[in-house]
């Protein structure tokens, strides 16, 4: 399949990417590693009139330790988040849950900041980002904005992008004393998670001080499981104490109903996969 | 895909008819929806539905199945391609008016069927915003209706509002459950190029075999 027409604008610096955005208008497009948009592309569901590529910009790529929070590039592919040695000391987490992305040729070629500027509400690291509370660094004609986890994901692949705007990288909080696990269930070797939990606590001795659970595809965007979160303060870490806590996983969520599976099954999924990733980043027993 | 809306609004039946019958100035009401051309009970337009990257624009026609006049019960079928994606939407809408109290309660069932890549692509997303559309057009439509003045119940007028939601899906005659093929995921390469690939090694493969094949006949029988 073929793409529609389009115009392709190779940038090499973020100001450049700005520029061309806001020259070509609504329709134009940001490319970063192309492993959702060329797809749709050459399904001729997307049809911008102009691609702005981000893959000759320098310093999109690598992570920096910035004190207490490690700043991951946005156009840091998944293989390199899985490689390095800051994401793997500070955020085990985020690499822990990019190692189940799809699969090693699209983790070769995908970047952290364009499957999250892509805001699919099946993709994993939205949530993850969510549950790690990261920080996101867009720039646009306006300058540069910080714009926080939970107000970046708004709508089925809708992001707090504007059309002028680009993501530049993806600040995570160093979270010493906290462990995370992220758990999906889908239904084939890398296909989209049906239903994935992304979850981070922080233990106490016995019990479990704070937890953070942030879901993907149990809505248009993924959704912080407050219930979980409240219902595990203070708790002791054991199976008991979390599989109770977990049954209030699907609280406030909306998933959808399609071929692959029911609400109804998205939400039992959403309790079971959230029992079992405490269970993980608790060390539960 | 079954959607079900039911408003009231706070006008009498005859006069929520009129208005509900007025295609040209419900159309509006379907988000990305213009309507090109009214001639009697058929109509003709475009309704765009847009998905952070993904665009789609269906064009379409539909016509007045059913007016019932006394009943107040008007059906509307429309259905419509995007050209791009070959991918069709159609929908049969029936609306129902109903006296309730001194206000008029407007029941709309909408029959939407999607087919090609747009259905296939994304799990359920498009259905899901369609349904949303949808949904919109039932609230603008309760305000347009509410918002009517008097004089818009004069005459019964010739087209149902509903036309316009279903021109905007555009409907085929058969209603049917969304998706009947399995959901691809298109939006990662993984599943579909996979695929694809396979299906390009075999239709080579099968190529490379009925060459051979012929030059073995050719061979033998020359």
């Amino acid at each position: 399949m073929i793409p529609a027409a389009f115009d392709y604008t190779r940038v090499s610096t973020v100001d450049e990417a700005v520029a061309a955005l806001g020259t070509a208008g609504e329709d134009a497009k940001v490319l970063a590693g192309g492993q959702s948009l060329i797809p749709l592309l050459r399904l001729r569901l997307a049809a911008p009139t102009v691609l702005v590529d981000l893959g000759g910009v320098a310093g999109l790529r690598g992570v920096r330790d910035d004190g207490n929070a490690i700043v991951v590039g946005a156009m840091t592919t998944h293989a390199q988040v899985l490689a390095d040695p800051l994401v793997a000391a500070h955020a085990p987490l985020l690499a822990q849950a990019t190692g189940t992305v799809a699969d090693r040729q699209v983790r070769h070629r995908g970047t952290l900041g364009g499957s999250l500027a892509h805001a699919d509400p099946a993709g994993d690291l939205p949530a993850v980002a969510l549950a790690l509370d990261a920080t996101f660094e867009v720039a646009g004609p306006a300058g540069r904005r910080q714009v926080a986890a939970a107000d970046f994901f708004v709508d089925y692949l809708t992001s707090a992008l504007g059309p002028g705007e680009v993501l530049v990288s993806v600040r995570v909080p160093k979270r010493p004393g906290w462990t995370g696990h992220y758990e999906k269930f889908n239904r084939m070797a890398q296909g989209w998670a049906l239903v994935g939990v992304a979850a981070l606590v922080r233990r106490d001795n016995g019990t479990i001080a704070q937890a953070r659970v942030a879901l993907t595809n149990m809505g248009t965007a993924p959704v912080r499981a407050a219930g979980v979160e409240a219902a595990l303060a203070g708790v002791p870490a054991t199976a008991q104490a979390v599989a109770a806590a977990a049954a209030h996983a699907a609280q406030g969520a909306s998933p959808t109903d399609d071929l692959s599976a029911s609400a109804a099954y998205r939400e039992h999924l959403a309790r079971v996969l959230t029992r079992r990733a405490v269970m993980a980043a608790a060390h539960a027993t | 895909m079954r959607l079900e809306h039911d408003f009231t609004v706070p006008v009498p039946v005859e006069q929520a008819w009129a208005v509900l019958l007025d295609l040209p100035r419900v159309a509006p009401c379907m988000p990305g929806a213009t309507l090109t051309e009214v001639d009697g009970d058929t109509f003709a337009g475009t309704v765009k539905v847009k998905l952070g990257p993904i665009a789609l624009t269906y064009h379409g026609k539909g016509h007045i199945v059913e007016r019932d006049e006394v009943a107040h019960r008007a059906v509307i079928e429309a259905s419509g391609k995007d050209s791009r994606s070959a991918g069709t939407a159609a929908a049969t809408v029936t609306a129902n008016l109903v006296p309730d109290g001194t206000g008029t309660r407007v029941e709309v069932v909408t029959e939407l069927t999607i087919t090609g890549r747009p259905a296939q692509f994304g799990r359920g997303m498009i259905a899901d915003v369609s349904a949303k559309l949808i949904g919109q057009f039932a609230d603008c439509l309760a305000s347009t209706i509410t918002a009517a003045p008097a004089a818009a119940a004069a005459v019964p007028g010739p087209e149902p509002a509903a036309a316009t939601a279903a021109e905007p899906e555009p409907a085929a005659a058969v209603p049917v459950p969304v998706r009947q093929a399995e959901p691809i995921d298109l939006l990662r390469l993984t599943g579909s190029t996979r695929t694809g690939r396979r299906l390009a090694l075999m239709a080579g493969g099968a190529v490379v075999a009925g060459v051979a094949a012929w030059l073995v006949v050719r061979w033998l029988t020359g």
